[in-house]
């Protein structure tokens, strides 16, 4: 309980950002994340690590969040190796905070969500924003509530941002992200987490085009060749292109895609590692899913791959499996850095050739 | 289940228009007013019967925003039958046809057949485009036109099923070549011309066909 507290004293600077950490911390019922039902619902317990070693990874990582800055600089490895095992879940929305730079951004500009949400906001983006608010983990108990304080908050954040940065605006794919970040801290810190992570780890993403998502389709299409070359020439043969199933994945960040635990412990590893944890989920689900001969032979169509994509057994899914796997990737910094320059460049050079 | 042909579609429209809906409404006859928002793309598909023969509709659902457009150009590939949806109670869904419109015939094939369809006709008393409308923009362009309702389903499976008979009279009057699988067509697996049985390629689909894509 102690934890939930401190948790929650470094975002109570407004009202507002009180109430919302109230409410996010009642979101065990029915299942322990808080979903009435949809996908995304998980009621079997979870298999868990024992008591005491939660207790001791709590103290470790409050220690390290009351040295943040030393950690980061010289002992950043250890925080990666604490972040990989998974963040005990009532130090996990200040870690969070802390890992993806929200926390300095907050720092840096106190005042600045509550000047934004004073602001009128651009018309059409506010009625668009105003659209999909029930459209986001609508069987959630935070958002199943039509105009409840869930959809509230998620509207102030989302505005927030387009008031911000009105090149981007509102994207929609930045609703699922903003909900997910406010089923774990007030609004006002969710807010700054979004920011780092659409102007930050999920850099151009969200720029009209969406050329950067194209051409990070293209760099896990050619990281996938090294590590599950038959998927890859499977995935070639029947034209099933990144952007036909990897767009939601990239866009969003997973957070519509895997089981919630799973999901959770991903990120762990995203805000601390950055957007590549992203590329290795997805080829350890692209590899698990289609690694087996006999389902690439039934899954004979466009269609058909597209459907197992869209289902992967669940056993690749476990936090365990996926983790454990993405660790295991033979593949390094350098890997990345080669196929983001050679893809940059290819693109580059294909639009010089359709612009002559 | 075996299948006579196999008609690719791909339903597309403003945001918030009832796409997703009308697929659901479609494939699985029901309403859910709670569901989350398209990202990229969605699939459904359903069995339906013409002149006897039973014919597999595989349906692309793809996201409205403007800033998904260019990503929604690759899903027309391939696709014989298009519905263009707006919501007849938001006029600027209605306004933004002309864009939707020149997109789906510059990046599709000729001959993919484009239904316009005005849904959320039970919301009469919100109503802001007119049926005559719809049916005015539908003429000028050469389109068929149908108003719907993904709530009460009242014409949705009308909507599907003509656009289906449409691409089926294409294909008896030879229109589209049924060999070319970029037209959006294939040939299934229980069709005996000789011509066609090697391009099928769509046996290993016998099996699942509700809630799956193909």
């Amino acid at each position: 309980m102690s934890l939930q507290k401190s948790v929650k004293s470094s975002g109570d600077r407004s009202e507002q950002a009180d109430t919302t950490s109230i409410c996010s911390s009642v979101t065990t019922q029915p299942d322990r994340h808080g979903f009435f039902g949809g996908a995304q619902y998980s009621p079997e317990p979870k298999r868990t690590v024992s008591p005491s070693t939660i207790l001791k990874r709590e103290q470790k990582w409050l220690r390290m969040l009351d040295n943040w800055e030393a950690f980061m600089s010289k002992n950043y490895k250890k925080v990666r190796e604490r972040c990989r095992k998974g963040i005990p879940a009532s130090v996990r929305p200040k870690a969070w905070l802390y890992l993806c730079g929200g926390q300095l951004l907050l720092e840096k500009h106190p005042n600045e969500y509550e000047e934004l949400l004073q602001a009128p906001g651009d018309p059409k983006c506010m009625e668009d924003i105003r659209k999909d608010l029930h459209r986001q983990f609508p069987y959630h108990e935070m958002f199943i509530r039509e105009e409840g304080l869930g959809q509230q908050e998620l509207f102030s954040v989302l505005k927030a941002y387009s008031v911000l940065n009105p090149k981007v605006g509102y994207f929609q794919a930045q609703a699922p992200v903003a909900a997910f970040l406010l089923m774990h801290m007030p609004a006002v810190q969710a807010f700054w987490c979004l920011v780092s992570i659409s102007d930050k780890y999920l850099s151009g993403y969200y720029n009209p085009g969406l050329e950067v998502l194209q051409r990070d389709g293209d760099i896990l299409h050619a990281l996938l060749r090294r590590t599950a070359p038959a998927v890859h020439r499977h995935l070639v043969k029947h034209k099933v292109e990144p952007v036909l199933y990897a767009t939601e994945w990239f866009l969003c960040a997973l957070t519509r895609t895997l089981p919630w635990d799973s999901l959770l412990r991903v990120w762990d590893c995203f805000l601390c590692e950055g957007v590549k944890v992203l590329f290795k989920a997805a080829l350890v689900v692209l590899a698990g899913a289609l690694g087996p001969a006999k389902v690439r032979k039934r899954a004979c169509g466009l269609c058909e791959t597209l459907e197992v994509l869209r289902h992967p057994p669940e056993n690749i899914l476990g936090e365990e499996y996926l983790v454990y796997h993405m660790q295991r990737l033979s593949l390094t910094e350098e890997d990345f850095e080669f196929e983001h320059q050679r893809q940059t460049a290819r693109r580059r050079a294909m639009a010089n050739r359709s612009g002559s | 289940m075996a299948y006579a042909y196999l008609f690719k579609y791909i339903i597309i429209g403003d945001t918030g228009v009832g796409k997703s809906c009308l697929l659901l409404q479609f494939t699985d006859k029901r309403f859910q007013p709670v569901h989350d928002l398209t990202i990229g793309v969605e699939f459904g598909a359903r069995m339906i019967t013409i002149d006897g023969k039973q014919i597999k509709l595989q349906i692309w659902d793809t996201a409205g925003q403007e800033a998904f457009r260019s990503i929604t150009r690759s899903y027309y590939r391939g696709a014989a039958g298009a519905l263009l949806v707006y919501d007849i109670t938001r006029r600027e869904t209605f306004n933004h046809l002309t864009t939707w419109l020149e997109d789906a015939r510059q990046h599709s094939n000729s001959n993919m057949v484009i239904m316009l369809i005005g849904n959320k006709s039970d919301l009469e008393s919100r109503r802001e485009v007119k049926k005559e409308e719809g049916e005015a923009f539908a003429r000028e362009h050469g389109l068929v036109f149908m108003e719907t309702s993904a709530k009460t389903a009242a014409n949705v499976e009308e909507a599907f099923i003509n656009t289906a008979k449409e691409i089926y009279e294409k294909i008896q009057e030879g229109v589209f070549d049924i060999n070319n699988e970029a037209n959006g067509i294939k040939i299934g697996p229980q069709h005996s011309t000789g011509a066609g049985a090697g391009g099928a390629g769509g046996a290993g689909a016998g099996g699942a066909s509700s809630g799956g894509c193909c």
